[in-house]
C-alpha cells in the first residue's frame, strides 16, 4: 500500500509512513510533559500554614510540650473547652490549649461540672503558630488540690474583623492544609462536632493571628456560623483577652 | 474490527498507547508526590493525603483536558489520528484517575465524623444562596458520576447495544463533566488559592479546549458548507470528473438533505457509500482502500466498495449509494440503498 499522506491503522503492526516520528514525539511530549507540569504543581502548592499562622512579632515564643503530653492545668469553659496551664517564668500569662477528642468529635470534657477545677489530661498537642490544642481521647482527671482562680477576661472593645472560620483542629496542624474553602468540607464536620472553632484573621489582632470563635452571647458559635465556615469573611463584635488567647464575640452579619 | 466481543482486542499500537499513558501518569504522581516536595522547603509540606488529593486532582484534568484536545486536533491535523484511536482508554484511566481523587477526600475530609462519609459529603455544604459562591463538592460528584457512565458504556458492547448514534450522544457529556470540573476547581480550591498554577492550568486548559474546538469547528463548517450541484435529472447530483479521485482515496459531497456520502475509488472501480462509519460514526471519506477495502481512518473498520459489508467475519454494513458515469463526470443518487445492498461499481476508462 502506498499513500500520499499518513494514515493509520489501529491493528497494523506498524504506523503508516511519516507517521513514526510524529507519533515518537507524541509520545516524549506526554513522557516530558506529566511529571514536568507534576513538578511544577507539586512544587508550588500552597504553603499549608502560612504567614498568617506566624506567631505574631513581639508574641511569646511557645516551648516545645512533650509528646504524648500529661498535663495538669485549670479547665475551663465556654465557648469552648480549655485547658489553661499555670503561668511560669517563660509563660507569664500562663498557657492555655483548646481542648478535642480524638477524630471530629469534641471530646469527653464536663466543663460545665469541672469548670475551674484543676485536672489532668493525658493526649497529644497540636500546635501550629500561636495556636495549641491537646487532643485527647480520655476524660480529665478531677484533681484534688486547690485551683487558683481562672484568668479574668480583659475586654478589648469592639473589632470588625476580615478572616475566616474553621476548626481548631484542623488549622492547628492535625491536616495540612487546615484552612481553605476546599477544606471547608471537613472543618464544617469538625465544627459540627464540637471541635472547637477558631477564626483565623488575615491581619493580627493584639498581636494575635487566630482567636477562638465564640457568638455575641460567649456561646459556641454553630449552628449560627456554619455557612460562612472556609470563606472569607467580616464579622464585628466584642474581642476580650483570656490569659494568653484572644476570644471574638461575633455578631452574625 | 468485531466479530465478537472480547474484553480488550489488544493491538500493537493499543499497548503502546496505555503503555505510554500509564506511564505518563505514574510520572506526573511521582514528580507530584515525591520529587516536587523534595524542592519545598520541609515546613511547607502538606499532608500526604491533601497531596494526593490535588496530586490525582489535577492529574484527571490534564488528562481530560488531553482527551478533549484529541478529537479537534485530529480535525485540524491529521497527523493526530492515532491519538484518538483508543482515546477510551485514556477515558477509563482519566475516570480512575479521578475516582482516586474522590476516594482520597471521602477517606479524610470527610472521615472521622460520627456522620457517615456519603451522608457528610452531601450534606456539609451551604444551600445554594445561603453562603457566597456556589457548592463545589455536588460539582465534583456529578462530574465523576458522568465520567463513571461514560468509562463503563466505553466498551463496544455498548457501542452496538445503544447504537453508534446514541452511544454518541451520551458520549458528548463529556463536555459538561468538564464544564463542571472546571467549575469544581473554581468555585472550590482557587478561592482560596495563593499560588496562581493551579489557575493557570484551569484557565489555559479549558482556554485551549475552546479554542481547538471553534478552530475545528470553523475548519469544518467551511469544508462541509458546499452543497452538492444537482445533475440535469433530479435527483441525480453532480460530483465531479471521474477522474478527479485520487485512486485508493476518497471524496465525500454534502447531498442536499441528509449525512454526507463518500465516494471511493479502487483502480478502475468507483463506489459510494454512507461517510458514517457504523462503528462510531468515523469519517469514512478521510479514509483508504487497504486491500480492497474501505478504511475508516478512526479505528481501521473495513468494508467492501461493492456492497459496503464487511468482510466475513465482521457483519457491518454500510448504506450503499448509485453511481453513473455520463460522460466525464459522475452523477450520484442521494437516496441511499439499504445497508449491505451490493451496487456494481462505476468502471472508469
Amino acid at each position: 500500500m502506498s499513500a500520499p499522506e499518513p494514515f493509520f491503522i489501529g491493528w497494523a503492526k506498524r504506523p503508516g509512513p511519516g507517521l513514526g516520528r510524529f507519533l515518537a514525539v507524541a509520545a516524549l511530549a506526554v513522557l516530558a510533559g506529566l511529571p514536568l507540569a507534576g513538578l511544577v504543581l507539586g512544587g508550588l502548592a500552597d504553603d499549608p500554614a502560612d504567614a498568617r499562622f506566624a506567631t505574631m512579632p513581639g508574641a511569646v515564643t511557645l516551648a516545645d510540650l512533650p509528646q504524648p503530653a500529661a498535663l495538669r492545668g485549670l479547665l475551663l469553659e465556654g465557648p469552648t473547652p480549655l485547658l489553661h496551664l499555670p503561668a511560669d517564668a517563660a509563660h507569664p500569662r500562663g498557657r492555655t490549649l483548646l481542648l478535642s477528642g480524638d477524630g471530629k468529635v469534641g471530646g469527653p470534657f464536663d466543663t460545665a461540672a469541672a469548670h475551674g477545677r484543676m485536672v489532668a489530661v493525658d493526649g497529644f498537642v497540636l500546635r501550629r503558630g500561636s495556636i495549641e490544642m491537646l487532643v485527647s481521647g480520655t476524660p480529665p482527671v478531677l484533681l484534688d488540690e486547690p485551683a487558683p482562680s481562672p484568668p479574668a477576661a480583659e475586654p478589648l472593645g469592639r473589632w470588625r474583623i476580615t478572616g475566616e472560620i474553621c476548626d481548631g483542629k484542623c488549622a492547628a496542624g492535625g491536616m495540612r492544609p487546615g484552612i481553605g474553602l476546599a477544606h471547608r468540607a471537613c472543618a464544617t464536620l469538625c465544627l459540627d462536632g464540637e471541635i472547637p472553632a477558631i477564626f483565623v484573621a488575615t491581619q493580627p489582632i493584639a498581636g494575635h493571628a487566630v482567636l477562638v470563635l465564640a457568638d455575641a452571647r460567649g456561646g459556641a458559635p454553630l449552628p449560627a456560623f456554619r455557612d460562612l465556615v472556609g470563606r472569607r469573611v467580616t464579622l464585628e463584635g466584642a474581642v476580650e483577652r483570656r490569659a494568653d488567647i484572644l476570644v471574638f464575640r461575633a455578631e452574625l452579619p | 474490527m468485531s466479530a465478537r466481543h472480547q474484553p480488550v482486542s489488544w493491538t500493537r499500537a493499543k499497548k503502546v498507547y496505555d503503555l505510554v499513558l500509564v506511564a505518563g501518569v505514574l510520572l506526573y504522581l511521582s514528580a507530584f508526590l515525591d520529587i516536587g516536595q523534595r524542592l519545598r522547603d520541609p515546613a511547607t509540606v502538606l499532608d500526604a493525603q491533601s497531596l494526593a488529593m490535588k496530586a490525582y486532582g489535577s492529574c484527571a484534568f490534564i488528562l481530560l483536558t488531553i482527551a478533549l484536545c484529541i478529537g479537534p486536533l485530529a480535525r485540524l491535523d491529521r497527523r493526530f489520528l492515532p491519538l484518538l484511536y483508543n482515546r477510551r482508554h485514556l477515558g477509563v484511566v482519566t475516570f480512575l484517575v479521578a475516582l482516586s481523587h474522590a476516594l482520597e477526600v471521602l477517606g479524610w475530609h470527610f472521615d472521622f465524623s460520627p456522620t457517615p462519609r456519603l451522608v457528610a459529603m452531601l450534606s456539609s455544604e451551604p444551600a445554594i444562596g445561603a453562603a457566597p459562591g456556589l457548592p463545589f463538592v455536588p460539582m465534583g460528584v456529578a462530574a465523576l458520576l458522568i465520567l463513571f457512565v461514560l468509562a463503563a458504556t466505553s466498551h463496544d458492547f455498548w457501542l452496538g447495544f445503544l447504537t453508534p448514534a446514541v452511544w454518541k450522544w451520551l458520549h458528548m457529556a463529556i463536555y459538561p463533566a468538564y464544564a463542571l470540573v472546571v467549575a469544581h476547581v473554581a468555585f472550590g480550591q482557587l478561592q482560596s488559592a495563593t499560588n496562581p498554577a493551579l489557575a493557570l492550568l484551569v484557565g489555559g486548559g479549558a482556554a485551549l479546549v475552546l479554542g481547538l474546538h471553534v478552530a475545528a469547528g470553523v475548519k469544518t463548517w467551511r469544508e462541509d458548507s458546499a452543497i452538492a450541484a444537482a445533475a440535469s435529472e433530479p435527483p441525480w447530483l453532480l460530483v465531479g470528473a471521474a477522474d478527479a479521485i485520487p485512486d485508493g482515496r476518497g471524496m465525500t459531497i454534502r447531498p442536499p438533505q441528509g449525512d454526507k456520502i463518500a465516494i471511493f475509488r479502487d483502480g478502475n472501480r468507483v463506489s459510494a457509500v454512507t461517510n458514517l462509519c457504523a462503528h462510531q460514526n468515523g469519517p469514512l471519506g478521510e479514509g483508504l482502500v487497504v486491500d480492497g477495502c474501505i478504511t475508516c481512518p478512526w479505528h481501521g473498520f473495513q468494508y467492501r466498495l461493492e456492497d459496503g459489508c464487511a468482510p466475513p467475519p465482521f457483519t457491518e454494513k454500510l448504506a450503499t449509494y448509485n453511481l453513473r458515469r455520463v460522460g466525464d463526470a459522475l452523477w450520484l443518487d442521494p437516496r441511499p440503498n439499504p445497508p449491505g445492498t451490493p451496487v456494481a461499481p462505476v468502471i472508469l476508462p
